[in-house]
């Protein structure tokens, strides 16, 4: 019975999807996002250390927005977002493990 | 809405979660992705900067096109969610239309990527350059082929739509569909910013 009424609430959950208005107003922020991004290249005597973070939580920021409502994992099971974080998680991981282990650094200074 | 159940409990492809498992088998097949790629980009920022003969990234790299094909793959995920949403309401012809323009996008990305490819052997980088060129041709050449095989899917389900074979009885399919278009727009965000951004 308890099963049956997770199935039904599974079901329920994910017909229930944003807008399309939701959509235009996601698609409007990832576009000002980008051109953030990309003008603050532009911008004269901005130190590297602010445009690294700048772009790193935009990136973050843009990344989190498509996954959260055009892939509609803000409305559907958390079953399916931790099949997709979880590994998204080791996947950070092997990224920071391979750069540890040539030595090399993102934001520190190369000796 | 009792029916709707009724049907689902009967549905080979929902299991005891209550989820379809085409649906989980995507998003499973998504992590694994994640950690591909993960290995790739890993390996293009353990070699950034450890080149030992040019061109290097800051010589070669045109932020300018690829800001504009970046924009391009980024809308082209709007265009995918709303052919998703005209399918699920039964509107065939905007679904078709979104459809085919999503993959339209798509393959202008494809496009985009090809002429700097063939721009940068021009200039004198190919995989057998330096590090840079190695690990940057891999890297984007991957995602690029993840790509055209995307464009080959969207392509295939607007063809069905246009024969008739699709209709809101399949927006799963598209759904589906959707969720690997979005993916590879996703690993460009992170490529386009890890690359082509920052300094």
């Amino acid at each position: 019975m308890e099963s049956s009424h997770s199935a039904q609430t599974a079901g329920a959950a994910h017909q229930e999807h944003a807008s399309v208005h939701t959509y235009l107003r996601v698609a409007v922020v990832l576009a000002i996002l980008t051109a953030i991004e990309i003008g603050a290249l532009y911008v004269p005597g901005l130190p590297p250390h602010i445009l690294v973070t700048l772009i790193i939580i935009f990136g973050t920021f843009k990344f989190a927005l498509v996954v959260a409502f055009f892939m509609h994992l803000r409305y559907d099971s958390k079953l399916l977002t931790a099949l997709f974080v979880g590994p998204l998680m080791i996947a950070t991981l092997i990224i920071l493990a391979i750069m540890a282990l040539f030595g090399s650094y993102l934001l520190l200074p190369r000796t | 809405m009792a029916a709707e159940h009724a049907i689902d409990a009967h549905n080979p492809n929902i299991g005891c979660t209550g989820l379809d498992h085409r649906k989980m088998g995507m998003w499973a097949f998504l992590g694994s992705e994640c950690m591909f790629f993960g290995s790739l980009i890993g390996t293009y920022l353990a070699y950034k900067g450890k080149s030992i003969s040019g061109p290097g990234p800051h010589q070669i790299l045109n932020i300018p096109l690829t800001s504009v094909s970046a924009f391009v793959l980024l809308m082209s995920s709007l265009l995918m969610v709303l052919a998703l949403a005209a399918v699920q309401r039964g509107d065939m012809k905007w679904g078709k239309i979104w459809l085919f323009l999503t993959a339209t996008l798509g393959a202008a990305f494809v496009g985009f990527q090809c002429f700097e490819f063939t721009h940068f052997v021009h200039l004198g980088l190919t995989l057998q350059t330096n590090l840079f060129g190695s690990s940057f041709f891999v890297l984007t050449g991957f995602h690029g082929a993840h790509v055209t095989g995307g464009v080959i899917w969207l392509l295939s389900m607007w063809w069905l739509a246009m024969r008739g074979r699709l209709g809101p009885q399949d927006s799963l399919k598209v759904e589906i569909c959707g969720l690997y278009w979005h993916f590879v727009d996703i690993v460009w965000i992170v490529i386009f910013a890890l690359i082509y951004l920052i300094p």
